[in-house]
């Protein structure tokens, strides 16, 4: 089959850098305010499911000015992620997360449909909190502490990247490097209202590379630069008469990486900003065992929210199960 | 409920080194740096570097017939890129035309449309991006693509006597400025 490719950025942006994690699932208190895969307290480990559709509407360039892709294109990306959260100890919990990636795409008439297993990630967070903080009144000074997360996530190149044996770009479901993030994350619930600060920095680890698209080239080594992503949420949950719980989750996140290098010099072409907004309503059930998820995701299509970078809408549906 | 809580790390851990130990991805998980660039006949016919470049006619977005004969007879060389419009492509368009052009005035700067399809639609993609001031042809039939092995951002160098001296990714720019600073 002869395939028009589409631009790496397109195929694997949403894999690699959707700000949000594929799991808007429960946190210390359980309920789905959080933006990570996180256990709630005395739970022993959690199994989640969740499917991102993602649709491209045109880029930022590097001046930060958006453009329109070319008229009659519609580009697309699915992800049904598998994620397993897994309790170690009374503060320790680990996770993984697995997306696999279709890619669909029309672009100026011509179809083409691929798939494959993206990058895969691991996370180990540390609980600096014994007890819920959630409180329904301030009573003491102590009901204002907040949920202290610390953690690190280590992201596996398992994904197709351009510098395995592809054919072409729409075999492209991930970015082929390493990456080790420590992440912190501050989150206090006040019923109904509850906010969440994620902040997470990543540095990539320098590979070889001999390979571009199935073309072998002179080996060189490249690293991309650092990653920030930072997510500021505000929620508020409503109670159901059956005690069920529904909570809205409105968060902005801004996502930069750094140039890259390439044998020890920048790269002037590389790195990328992304400012975006999500909106997440999700439902939990009285015992907080089943939680039901639907985030839209929305990056502001105008001049200066991003940078080289695509934009895209992002509708996330997804369901949670925590194991007691 | 317990044999779940036994055995699901255990089968997603099973699951994650089958998926990733196949399809060839295991590449990105341990990399090579040996070089393993087929060798090629200098001078013969062929896009790799040091092989003789076929001559080629297109149509540009003007509906202007282009052959690389001609363009190597008004330039010291020429310089293909293959471009689909995307955040990438967009960066190293941006990168040539503010770095590599005005230091290389001689040298003929092409960009290949391989995706677009069409001499009307290439012809908009280009406006539209912001690179009017560009010689772009539209390689409707994907010939250049086949003939070159060209694909996003590969970028060729034909010298003036017809022979490659670069058929690779873009990537910063800096293997295409040294490629052309070298050539006589």
């Amino acid at each position: 089959m002869k395939l028009t490719p589409i631009t790496t950025t397109f195929l694997i942006a949403g894999a690699v850098f959707f700000p949000g994690t594929p799991a808007y699932s429960a946190s210390c208190c359980g309920g789905g305010s959080s933006s990570s895969l996180l256990l709630p307290k005395a739970s022993h480990a959690m199994i989640d499911t969740s499917i991102d559709i993602e649709q491209y509407d045109g880029f930022w360039n590097k001046e930060g000015d958006h453009i329109n892709d070319p008229p009659g294109s519609d580009l697309n990306q699915y992800r049904l992620n598998f994620a397993y959260a897994h309790r170690l100890a009374s503060r320790w919990q680990a996770s993984v997360i697995m997306p696999y990636v279709w890619n669909d795409n029309q672009y100026s008439g011509l179809d083409t449909q691929t798939n494959g297993l993206g990058d895969t990630r691991i996370n180990l967070w540390y609980e600096a909190f014994d007890d819920v903080t959630c409180v329904w009144k301030i009573k003491k000074l102590s009901d204002l502490k907040p949920s202290a997360y610390f953690g690190a996530t280590l992201t596996l190149p398992s994904g197709v990247s351009p510098f395995d044996d592809v054919d072409n770009n729409f075999d492209i479901t991930g970015r082929g490097f390493y990456r080790l993030d420590g992440n912190i994350l501050i989150e206090k619930t006040i019923y109904p209202w509850s906010t969440a600060l994620l902040i997470s920095y990543g540095k990539y680890f320098e590979r070889s590379i001999n390979r571009e698209y199935g073309k072998y080239v002179e080996p060189y080594d490249m690293n991309l630069g650092d990653r920030l992503l930072a997510t500021l949420s505000l929620g508020y949950t409503q109670f159901l008469d059956s005690m069920d719980t529904v909570t809205y989750t409105l968060a902005f996140s801004h996502l930069q990486e750094e140039k890259a290098e390439i044998n020890g010099r920048t790269d002037p072409t590389s790195g990328f900003e992304k400012r975006s907004f999500a909106l997440t309503a999700a439902y939990a059930t009285m015992a907080r065992d089943w939680v039901f998820k639907a985030t839209w995701g929305h990056a502001i299509d105008k001049d200066g929210w991003g940078e080289n970078f695509p934009t895209t809408d992002v509708l996330t549906l997804g369901v949670s199960y925590v194991l007691r | 409920m317990y044999c779940v809580k036994k055995w699901l790390p255990a089968c997603l851990l099973v699951i994650l080194f089958n998926t990733t130990g196949c399809q060839g991805v295991t590449d990105d998980l341990t990399p090579s740096d040996n070089d393993k660039r087929p060798t090629v006949v200098s001078g013969s016919t062929g896009s790799q570097p040091t092989q003789s470049a076929p001559d080629f006619t297109a149509v540009d977005t003007l509906n202007n017939s282009r052959t690389l004969s001609s363009e190597l007879a008004l330039a010291d060389s020429v310089v293909l890129y293959f471009t689909m419009w995307c955040p990438i492509c967009d960066s190293h368009m941006s990168h040539i035309r503010s770095q590599l052009i005005p230091e290389f005035p001689n040298v003929r700067f092409l960009v290949i449309d391989y995706v677009t399809g069409s001499v009307p639609a290439s012809r908009a993609a280009q406006l539209a991006n912001g690179y009017a001031s560009f010689t772009v042809l539209a390689d409707s039939n994907q010939a250049l693509h086949d003939t070159f092995k060209g694909s996003m951002g590969i970028t060729v160098v034909i010298d003036g006597a017809g022979i490659v001296r670069m058929n690779e990714y873009y990537k910063d720019g800096r293997k295409l400025r040294e490629t052309l600073a070298a050539l006589p």
